[in-house]
């Protein structure tokens, strides 16, 4: 199972549920990494596009895909290990398309689900291109606009002493007395 | 000055490319039309292909071009004759004189074998933050919210991309929102939790495939029936 599917199967199932209002408004788009496309298509026979548009639309009212995209759309620029690579010059030129394709089609949320890309979108080709939107990791983009139903107080409990037994198993103390594990 | 021929063939060539590749590529130049870095170093695609069906192998090993092209894939996908040109530029950057990879990929490589991760972060402090950061995730609306660590019989194992918990790892809670909110039955492994697969970028095989290994292991050990990795 991949991040899509077991989002999809939250979201399907009901165990994880939405606000649709959180980015209301908004026009974003999605990046396609070639891990999930080109690649997973080569070595696993299956590319996945439609699955990260489908979680996408199920938290965003306003957005729309970049062209070209999914099987054609162009790296982010990073791939490859690049964004780890002393070759800044030739990782931003790459990542021009990416660029221009953002702009085209005005986009206040990148929705990137990949580090990578993420990190090449959100903290290079926004500086160097001159644009302003804000990048969003697709788990991002749902963690933000869950609405979070606090658990009962048996889950709670329940979960602290297993949490206690589990900090003793591996030694770790946290010298905060502020802290307290359940009654 | 006599020079020696070279040889061609896939028992000759470092990049296992068969001389029939000189006529398999059309030389159309689609794939360099589609690479947003043809023309970096005088090179594209087309050309690096053309230099491993003539026997350049060292040229195209030890130029920059196999670590400038970010292996996406595009060249490849619209290829008309189906020439695997990942394939070979991944097998160029292998060749590469391991000393000579460029950046951290290769010491990253190496400090994930020899400590789990490519960061180096050690066994206690990679505990203590989780523990430090459970606690935080309670204060913030996540009441009996806290991190699994080798938790039998999770359903649910994930790898940690270790620039998150080195850098930037309030990024980790995103997924533990998710997890809070779906009453998942999850956990992370102590040891051997990176998700980050640098072999891949060096071209380092036995890494990439021990690393592949030490991940299935931790799923095996705690009977995971999804292994997720956030990449």
């Amino acid at each position: 199972m991949n991040i899509f599917e077991l989002m999809i199967e939250y979201i399907k199932e009901g165990r994880v549920k939405i606000d649709r209002e959180k980015f209301a408004g908004k026009m974003a788009t999605v990046h396609d990494p070639c891990n999930y496309g080109r690649k997973s298509e080569k070595v696993f026979g299956k590319a996945y596009y439609e699955e990260m548009r489908w979680i996408v639309d199920q938290i965003c009212d306003t957005w729309q895909d970049t062209y070209p995209t999914a099987e054609n759309n162009f790296c982010c620029g990073a791939g490859g290990g690049a964004w780890a690579m002393p070759y800044n010059e030739e990782r931003i030129y790459y990542g021009r398309k990416k660029a221009e394709q953002i702009a085209e089609v005005d986009a206040e949320i990148v929705v990137a689900p990949c580090h990578n890309c993420r990190d090449q979108i959100m903290k290079s080709l926004m500086k160097e291109y001159d644009l302003e939107f804000e990048t969003f990791y697709l788990w991002e983009l749902l963690a933000e606009s869950l609405i979070i139903e606090p658990w009962s107080e048996e889950e709670v409990e329940k979960a602290h002493a297993e949490a206690e037994a589990q900090w003793e198993k591996f030694g770790v103390e946290l010298d905060d007395d502020d802290w307290e594990p359940p009654e | 000055m006599s020079q020696e021929p070279i040889k061609l063939g896939k028992r000759e060539s470092k990049l296992r490319v068969d001389p029939k590749w000189a006529d398999v590529c059309l030389t159309c130049g689609t794939c360099a039309g589609g690479c947003p870095v043809t023309g970096v170093d005088g090179l594209d695609p087309r050309k690096a292909v053309r230099m491993a069906a003539l026997g350049l192998d060292d040229e195209l090993i030890n130029s920059r071009f196999p670590w400038v092209c970010t292996l996406c894939g595009r060249c490849e996908r619209a290829c008309p004759m189906g020439v695997e040109i990942l394939a070979m530029m991944r097998t160029a950057r292998g060749y590469r004189e391991r000393d000579e990879v460029p950046g951290p990929i290769h010491k990253g490589t190496m400090m994930s074998m020899e400590r789990g991760n490519n960061l180096g972060i050690p066994y206690d402090d990679w505990l203590f933050l989780l523990a430090d950061m459970s606690k935080e995730m309670e204060e913030e609306g996540f009441p009996g919210f806290y991190v699994p660590v080798d938790k039998q019989g999770a359903r649910v194992i994930t790898t940690i991309n270790s620039k998150e918990p080195f850098a930037e790892p309030d990024d980790m809670k995103f997924w533990w929102k998710i997890y809070y909110a779906a009453k998942e039955n999850w956990t992370v492994p102590s040891e051997n939790w990176e998700g980050v697969t640098w072999g891949l970028f060096g071209g380092d095989n036995e890494s990439m495939k021990e690393q592949a290994r030490r991940v299935l292991e931790n799923a095996r050990k705690v009977g995971a029936e999804v292994l997720l990795l956030p990449e």
